[in-house]
């Protein structure tokens, strides 16, 4: 029984730490350019898949990240910057595109959330220690 | 005061819970993506024509009147079942349809129109998906009503339905 169960959590530690770290670029989009092709990669990182949302089309396996991982390419051999490249994704789809959203007056919120409930937290963290020393 | 500001984390609590319970009742399909291109002009291509035997170039096509675009393909099925509305828009507002027929086998699709019916006044061919690209498109059928201007008004994913076909119905009164 314990060796059974071993070796399922092995399996399962060796799938998340080899295989879904895999990626899903095929042999024939690969550039023969070294320096173009990490390029590539770490654009591709950062462009949302947009038919499976939660994965960037350098992880994809759908046919419209492919095609987006080959625009990107092309777009890399035509000379276009890093920035040309975003800025040619987000004014077709949208922010949404990329992974990360930009800061920007309409995205404040999302960025500036977090920090403020982490100050609300440790105040009240305060609080109550206060409060349990009187005690 | 301070017996109010212990009951704050509690308020935040129920805030939150309160947006999350909207988020849910409310209709709204998370995988929808908003339009970057509406209230835009059209992105301009040319490409081969599959009704025609000269180019499609879209500033033939556009800017003259309300034209109403779509994304299809014979291999889509949801593309099939949308397919009755479009013969409905010509026949029931006399509006002028533009098929871009995405990743598709031509000689499939001339006898897919001619079993189903063909709405559209001319079709473009996207063999590799690169007009779909400059659209926005990310999953067809989808659907984009332009005005004779040439800009975007409205963008639909997915296939049409009655709910669909009254809405565009309703902007098609609108913007004429």
């Amino acid at each position: 029984m314990i060796k059974k169960i071993l070796i399922f959590g092995f399996i399962i530690f060796f799938n998340q730490t080899f295989l879904s770290t895999s990626y899903a670029v095929e042999p024939d989009e690969v550039l023969k350019n070294n320096k173009e092709e990490l390029r590539a990669r770490k654009i591709s990182k950062n462009i949302r898949c947009l038919v499976c949302q939660n994965q960037s089309i350098d992880e994809s396996n759908a046919l419209l990240a492919k095609d987006l991982r080959i625009l990107i390419r092309n777009k890399i051999q035509e000379g276009k910057s890093d920035k040309q490249i975003y800025n040619f994704l987000t004014e077709r789809y949208g922010d949404f595109i990329l992974l990360k959203p930009a800061l920007k007056l309409n995205t404040l919120v999302l960025w500036l959330l977090p920090f403020i409930f982490f100050i609300i937290g440790i105040f009240f963290v305060f609080q109550h220690n206060k409060k349990s020393k009187k005690i | 005061m301070k017996k109010h500001i212990s009951k704050l984390p509690s308020i935040i609590f129920l805030i939150i819970s309160l947006v999350f319970l909207y988020l849910l009742i409310i209709e709204r399909n998370p995988s929808e993506i908003p339009s970057a291109l509406l209230n835009k002009n059209i992105p301009s291509f040319v490409t081969e024509s599959l009704l025609k035997n000269e180019k499609f170039s879209s500033k033939n096509e556009f800017g003259k009147e309300v034209v109403i675009v779509n994304f299809f393909a014979t291999w889509c099925k949801p593309c099939r079942d949308e397919h009755i509305y479009f013969n409905r828009l010509l026949n029931e507002k006399k509006i002028k349809i533009i098929g871009v027929n995405y990743k598709d086998d031509s000689l499939k699709t001339t006898k897919w129109l001619k079993s189903l019916g063909n709405p559209y006044s001319n079709v473009a061919i996207d063999k590799k998906g690169k007009i779909a690209i400059d659209w926005g498109v990310y999953g067809i059928p989808e659907t984009f009503v332009v005005n004779s201007k040439g800009v975007i008004k409205y963008r639909h994913v997915g296939p049409i339905n009655e709910k669909i076909y009254k809405e565009i119905s309703l902007i098609l009164n609108k913007i004429k």
